[in-house]
């Protein structure tokens, strides 16, 4: 393994020190917490394939239910690694022109860039506020996916996920939009 | 106004966001929004929309297999297999003419029956290929540019996420579209061959900082030939994966989806049997794989829902209207396809494409007596063109972030493909003028 | 005249025998109904089929959230939801007669409270039942006894599953958009599945050998309408789409009828080879079951009992001859 191989691989800096920004400090801790599970969750998804392979061709016996519990899982996993996806500036976008402005007017950038970070948080927001509902029935109803007598699993969990990550996400997007403003100030 | 003049303001106001540099999913979450709340004049029904799309737009195994090519991907590289497959085929070719740009066309064709997304291919050749080019007198910019022009092989060539989304989403089957990839990306590799070779000849500035020295190396007598063991140790464990992927996948042993799963398993068996792996690199691993999955997932979730706010407008019926009050034929009807996907290739990713233009797109081809394999080999190649172009444009997106050189802007690279896009139009009228090259094996 | 928009839609495409009879039976119904009656209302309807608004999984809240006015609903993906529904695949083996499905469940929506409230409480109002012909098998290899099924790996999604308990074969789960290439590749040997689904997907090519077992029609789910908007119609369209909704129960029973006696035609032009399971094998199939039924009963309670009592005696009173009673000892 190579030098250039490890540098790439070092993704941790996105926590910044409790003391320098307590606020930035926590909600880093927890979105990479939050990360670390969305990330544990891909490899228990590739041994649950691995598993239902290797039952189906050689013991006759598959999982069942596999391909619904990846289904729901890619969907936990996206929720769980958004507020860590945010803080380390990961969201794909079309950054051509904020980069050539970033040499003219930086504090233009900056100000664009908080814009575009409180729309984050609306985002966020509001798939927030639609969803809380259904997690609220979902608990009452003790709402589950699979097959009755089969094997069945609960959909609050999942859905409470959805939730959790929109609320760390629009966290995250309001922390980035308030360094953003500070450089815009500083700038000046 | 109707709610079709809404849906193409709508739009504008999309590629202006995105122009702008706003992140890509909260643009679409945000216009999709505001667009259903004001063609449907009710937020309520904004808010539901959102919700079922929050909920299970991306709730498919399909789509679980993303993060799984990815952690293949970045398996694969960091147990050097990405660069062992490159030296082998540096040493082969190391007499040809721009050997080491033919050399990673072989390494990603190759790499590309392993892995089923581009940006693996593009993320693991950046650091194997790039330095090696720019060490040989090679320019850093067509370097970077031949990189992320070879790995769109990765899509075309089986497994490929794309084919297999394409196949869900035309209702065709996934081991046949794999199987009518192979022809054009064979044509597509032996195009970016010829291609690199006549343009060396041709413009040597645009290819080399230093002609003469490059053609001093490819002339010297004198070097050392890599011994046949060494060379065939470097292959086996690429053949392994190959073997793995491709052959269980054709035995079945496991489904297309699957492969995913199963590919980044043997990935892993690699990486830990080389001793390239420890528990810390490992996590370090799975968590680039998290933070790269999220970004393409998230965009799903997003272009999904944006899409529905597109059909809420009326905007695919109306499509579909015009192309069949158009009277065109079936081959002007994939002209104006391949020209609105290369459009859209512009400003969105790949996936978002097909999810917003195949349904749509489909029923008519089918309606118009195309071969919905043929169909889907040219949707592919065409979006895939829209991983070169600018402004958004992933894979040279990619290389740069990999790269992580100040000397090479992504405006560079962008150029730097221009002749790749050039061969994939050519391989892409040829495809779409001769439906043999994908349906021959079916 | 008065005009009203309707958004009608589904998640799978109008071809689809699900959605067939929406579109070409409920629409022109309705507007029929309403121009003889007088013209008064007139109807625009908003078509967003084919799943261009949501998935399948989502069929229940489209129209409860009223995404649609009205669409289709399919309750076998409901088994949370709307439990009550999916009573027919618990109870394989009880009538291969797929109008007869239609007849009881249409009535059973309507006039047993159980089922009525269940839809009511989902926000719908059910106005036509959907459902599938009979299941069989239709594999690489014939079946004559049970023995040949031993150790075979067959698709069977979902409830299906539990159709192939104690049989010896392995159920995989999939859909019919997957049967094809499952097959083709050897991850499966075939699937359980019904003529008119199989046709359109091709699946008899990589799986010549039909086997008719005859597991049954199934209750697949039924046309809705949102409640709030069903109850704030004007009486003349309620009245106008309950007529239509008659005519489309129909018009889905003879489409499933002909098209699956056409597809057991061109499947058989095609090279499809069709063996019957005999009797006392289907018997042995049928008495080896464990009791299935007992955990839908379980989450169901009083409700499920009604509704498995009602549904049986309307199957005997149509003189089925079920081959398990599955309603034993309630
Ligand atoms: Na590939
Ligand atoms: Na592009």
């Amino acid at each position: 393994m190579s030098e250039e191989d490890t540098s790439e691989l070092q993704e941790d800096r996105f926590v910044p020190s409790l003391s320098e920004s307590p606020y930035g400090a926590v909600l880093g801790s927890f979105s990479a917490a939050m990360s670390a599970v969305g990330t544990a969750g891909i490899g228990a998804l590739m041994l649950l394939i691995v598993l239902d392979v290797i039952g189906r061709n050689f013991l006759d016996a598959p999982i069942t239910g596999v391909s619904e519990i990846a289904a729901r899982s890619v969907v936990a996993i996206v929720f769980l690694q958004v507020p860590a996806a945010i803080l380390q500036l990961r969201l794909t976008r079309a950054d051509f022109l904020v980069r050539r402005l970033q040499k003219s007017s930086p504090k233009t950038v900056a100000w664009l860039e908080a814009l575009f970070c409180l729309a984050g948080a609306i985002v966020f927001a509001l798939i927030l506020w639609a969803s809380w509902p259904k997690l609220l029935s979902a608990w009452q109803t003790a709402e589950f996916f699979g097959v009755q007598g089969v094997w069945t699993i609960p959909t609050w969990p999942f859905r409470g996920i959805t939730i959790l990550g929109c609320a760390l996400a629009v966290l995250a997007a309001l922390y980035r939009a308030r360094e953003e403003i500070r450089s815009a100030r500083s700038a000046a | 106004m109707t709610t079709l003049t809404v849906g193409f303001i709508l739009i504008a106001v999309l590629i202006g966001l995105v122009l702008l540099g706003m992140q890509i999913a909260y643009a679409l979450f945000g216009v999709a929004f505001l667009g259903i709340w004001i063609i449907r004049g009710n937020i309520d029904l904004s808010f539901r929309m959102l919700e079922l799309t929050a909920y299970s737009g991306i709730a498919d195994y399909l789509f679980a297999t993303i993060p799984l090519f990815v952690l293949m991907g970045l398996l694969v590289s960091v147990s050097n297999v990405g660069r062992d497959t490159f030296e082998v085929a540096e040493e082969l070719l190391r007499r040809m003419i721009c050997g080491l740009g033919v050399a990673t066309v072989a390494a990603n064709t190759i790499f590309a029956a392993v892995t089923g997304v581009s940006i693996a291919s593009a993320a693991v050749f950046t650091r194997v290929a790039v330095p090696e080019m720019k060490r040989h007198g090679y320019r850093p910019a067509f370097s970077a540019g031949t990189v992320a022009g070879s790995s769109v092989l990765g899509m075309l060539i089986p497994p490929s996420l794309l084919l297999i989304i394409y196949g869900v989403l035309a209702e065709v089957s996934i081991g046949g579209m794999f199987i009518a990839g192979i022809i054009p990306g064979l044509m597509l590799a032996l195009g970016f061959v010829a291609m690199l070779i006549g343009i060396t000849i041709a413009f040597p500035r645009f290819v080399l900082n230093d002609p003469d020295a490059v053609r001093e190396r490819r002339m010297d007598r004198d070097f050392k030939p890599m011994p046949l063991r060494d060379l065939v140790l470097k292959l086996i464990p690429i053949v392994l994966l190959v073997v793995l992927v491709l052959g269980g996948l054709y035995t079945g042993f496991f489904t297309p989806t699957e492969a995913g799963g199963i590919g980044a398993f043997g990935a892993l068996i690699v990486a830990l049997s080389r001793r390239s792996l420890d528990r810390h690199k490992l996590w370090q691993v799975m968590k680039q794989t998290g933070v790269i999955s999220v970004s393409i997932l998230l965009l799903l979730v997003a272009a999904s829902f944006y899409s529905r706010m597109l059909a809420i407008a009326g905007l695919p019926n109306a499509i579909a209207g015009l192309v069949t009050d158009s009277g065109f034929g079936p081959l002007g009807f994939l002209f104006f396809y391949a020209v609105i996907i290369l459009l859209m290739g512009m400003i969105l990713d790949s996936t978002s494409i097909l999810l917003i233009m195949v349904p749509i797109a489909a029923p008519i081809a089918q309606g118009l007596g195309i071969d919905l394999m043929h169909f889907g080999i040219v949707t592919v190649i065409a979006v895939e063109i829209g991983l070169l172009t600018p402004p958004f444009g992933i894979s040279v997106f990619t290389v740069h972030n990999t790269l992580n050189d100040p000397n090479v802007s992504v405006e560079q690279i962008f150029a730097a493909t221009l002749p790749f896009i050039a061969v994939m139009l050519v391989v892409l009228v040829i495809v779409a003028l001769i439906p043999a090259t994908a349906t021959v094996f079916l | 005249q008065q005009s009203l928009t309707v958004n009608i839609g589904s998640s799978h495409p109008e071809a689809n025998i699900w959605v067939y009879a929406m579109k070409n039976t409920f629409q022109p119904e309705v507007n029929r109904i309403l121009a003889e009656n007088g013209n008064e209302y007139q109807v625009n309807w908003v078509e967003n089929y084919a799943g261009t608004l949501y998935k399948f999984t989502d069929t229940r809240e489209a129209v409860m959230d009223g995404i649609v006015d009205v669409g289709m609903v399919g309750t076998v993906w409901e088994g949370a939801n709307m439990p009550l529904q999916n009573v027919t695949y618990f109870t394989p083996f009880a009538t291969e007669d797929h109008r007869m499905i239609i007849e009881i469940f249409d009535d059973l929506s309507e006039n047993l409270p159980e089922l009525k409230n269940s839809w009511a409480e989902n926000g719908m109002v059910h106005l036509s039942s959907l459902i599938t012909d009979s299941y069989d098998i239709y594999a690489t290899f014939p079946v004559a006894s049970m023995a040949d099924l031993q150790n075979r790996k067959l698709n069977a999604p979902g409830t299906s599953a539990n159709w192939l308990r104690e049989t010896g074969a392995t159920p995989v789960d999939g859909a019919l958009t997957t049967y094809y290439t499952n097959i083709q590749t050897g991850v499966t040997e075939g699937t359980l599945s019904f003529a008119s689904g199989i046709l359109p997907t091709r699946v008899y090519e990589v799986a010549p050998e039909l086997t008719r077992v005859g597991i049954g029609s199934m209750y697949f789910g039924g046309i809705a309408a949102n409640k709030d908007f069903f109850e704030g119609l004007p009486a003349p369209v309620q009245t106008a789409f309950r007529e239509a909704a008659r005519a489309t129960s129909i018009a889905h029973g003879d489409y499933v009828g002909d098209l699956a006696a056409r597809a057991l035609d061109e499947m058989q032009a095609a090279g499809l080879t069709i063996h019957q399971l005999p009797d006392e094998e289907k018997a042995k199939w049928v008495n080896g079951l464990p009791n299935i039924i007992e955990p839908w009963l379980e989450q169901t309670g009083e409700a499920g009992k009604t509704v498995l009592k009602a549904y049986f005696s309307a199957l005997r009173e149509r003189g089925a001859t079920p081959l398990r009673n599955w309603d034993e000892g309630l």
